[in-house]
């Protein structure tokens, strides 16, 4: 994997602008605070990818609100080793039972994961679990499950930065940007 | 008689499934993007089956089954069946046109196509960039054995070996890592693989009468 120093370069494409990416935040944000009202809220980030929406869409949510944070392993197989399973890296601080959980994320494609974080969570007894997704990519969906809040539908290509990385890089990128095949080709 | 009377197919509900190839239980993959791909499943705690349904999906007009089609996995838990695609351009056109068949036929079946740049782009998520290569695309592929008969399976996999080159491969056989003792492990798997889905085919086709 080859990094320029200047990560902006290694980006082909500025799919989401800094200034789209916010408006659809306060959208959101908007349309989660009528949603809400008078429930007892808890979002829950899916680390690491979905830390910058967190902190923008939970600053644009007006309701009193509980936030937590999860984070799940990543498949990283080998074609010669067992890779083992899904395992909670970071589990949540404070119970759910009762609560209205709003899981935060920064992108569903496949599905997979998202698909085994609700079967986790339903199991801690929640008043209700819903999905809010700052980017779909749909071509990819293998587990179909309904997205409540979607930000962008995005097409089928490799993004990176506002969250989303690429060998753990990019992720502080202020927009979201689809990258150069060179620099994960190399 | 409508082909949709006679074959109608609820999803994990009949065509014999093989007990002894649930998941973990170590299935012969005749590609090494399925074995990958099951190892994703597995991670993630999807429920698999490799191959367990076959599907007539043409006939002649005496009723004889011509051709079959068996989807590489079903998560019986999303009722989804998946076909990796990650042969040759011409091996994905016959996918592609098999699975449209399925779809005419059994059209309450759920199949998700995952094409060569699906399978990239899951493994370039997965930071396993480096292993495309070895698993898509013919280098990917299970040698066929020399004394198998020479009529594709329901996948049409033999046409593309049968591009390398037969039993001592092509050129582009030494970057696979398939070369040497492991061989002979995949090709007696695969074979039977083969038999036990030209089995199922031969008994659904006996259970489908004539459609013209």
């Amino acid at each position: 994997m080859r990094v320029s120093e200047d990560l902006v370069s290694d980006v082909a494409e500025v799919l989401l602008s800094e200034e789209q990416i916010a408006a659809k935040v306060a959208e959101l944000g908007k349309r989660i605070s009528d949603d809400y009202a008078g429930r007892e809220l808890t979002l829950v980030s899916v680390l690491k990818g979905s830390l910058p929406f967190m902190a923008d869409l939970m600053r644009r949510i007006t309701l009193p609100l509980r936030i937590d944070l999860m984070e799940v392993s990543s498949y990283g197989g080998t074609s010669t080793e067992s890779s083992g399973l899904v395992r909670i890296l970071k589990d949540l601080s404070a119970p759910i039972d009762g609560r209205d959980v709003l899981l935060v994320e920064d992108i569903i494609d496949t599905g997979l994961t998202l698909n085994y974080l609700i079967r986790y969570l339903k199991g801690k007894n929640p008043n209700s679990i819903k999905v809010c997704s700052l980017l779909d990519k749909p071509a990819r969906r293998l587990v179909e499950i309904p997205l409540d809040y979607v930000g962008f539908e995005i097409p089928d290509a490799f993004v990176v930065g506002y969250g989303l990385d690429f060998g753990e890089v990019y992720r502080n990128l202020r927009f979201v940007g689809v990258l150069r095949p060179e620099a994960y080709e190399s | 008689m409508d082909p949709r009377e006679q074959t109608e197919h609820r999803p994990g509900a009949t065509a014999e499934p093989d007990a002894s190839r649930g998941a973990r239980s170590g299935p012969a993959f005749a590609h090494a993007s399925e074995a990958e791909f099951a190892r994703i499943l597995e991670f993630y705690q999807v429920a698999w089956e490799y191959e367990p349904h076959v599907f007539p999906i043409l006939w002649d007009l005496d009723g004889n089954l011509l051709e079959s089609f068996a989807p590489d996995f079903f998560l019986p838990e999303l009722e989804l069946f998946v076909e990796l695609t990650t042969l040759q351009q011409r091996l994905v056109r016959k996918k592609n046109r098999k699975v449209r068949r399925l779809r005419e036929l059994y059209p309450d079946l759920r199949i998700k196509l995952f094409y060569a740049r699906d399978f990239r782009a899951l493994m370039l998520k997965y930071g396993r960039s480096a292993l495309v290569s070895e698993l898509s695309g013919t280098l990917g592929q299970v040698m066929p054995h020399p004394d198998e008969d020479g009529s594709p399976d329901s996948e049409g996999r033999l046409e593309g070996l049968d591009r390398l080159g037969g039993p001592s491969g092509g050129a582009d056989r030494g970057k696979s890592g398939l070369d040497g003792e492991q061989q002979p492990h995949y090709e007696r798997r695969s074979r039977g693989a083969r038999r036990r889905a030209v089995r199922r085919a031969a008994a659904a086709a006996a259970h489908t009468p004539a459609t013209t």
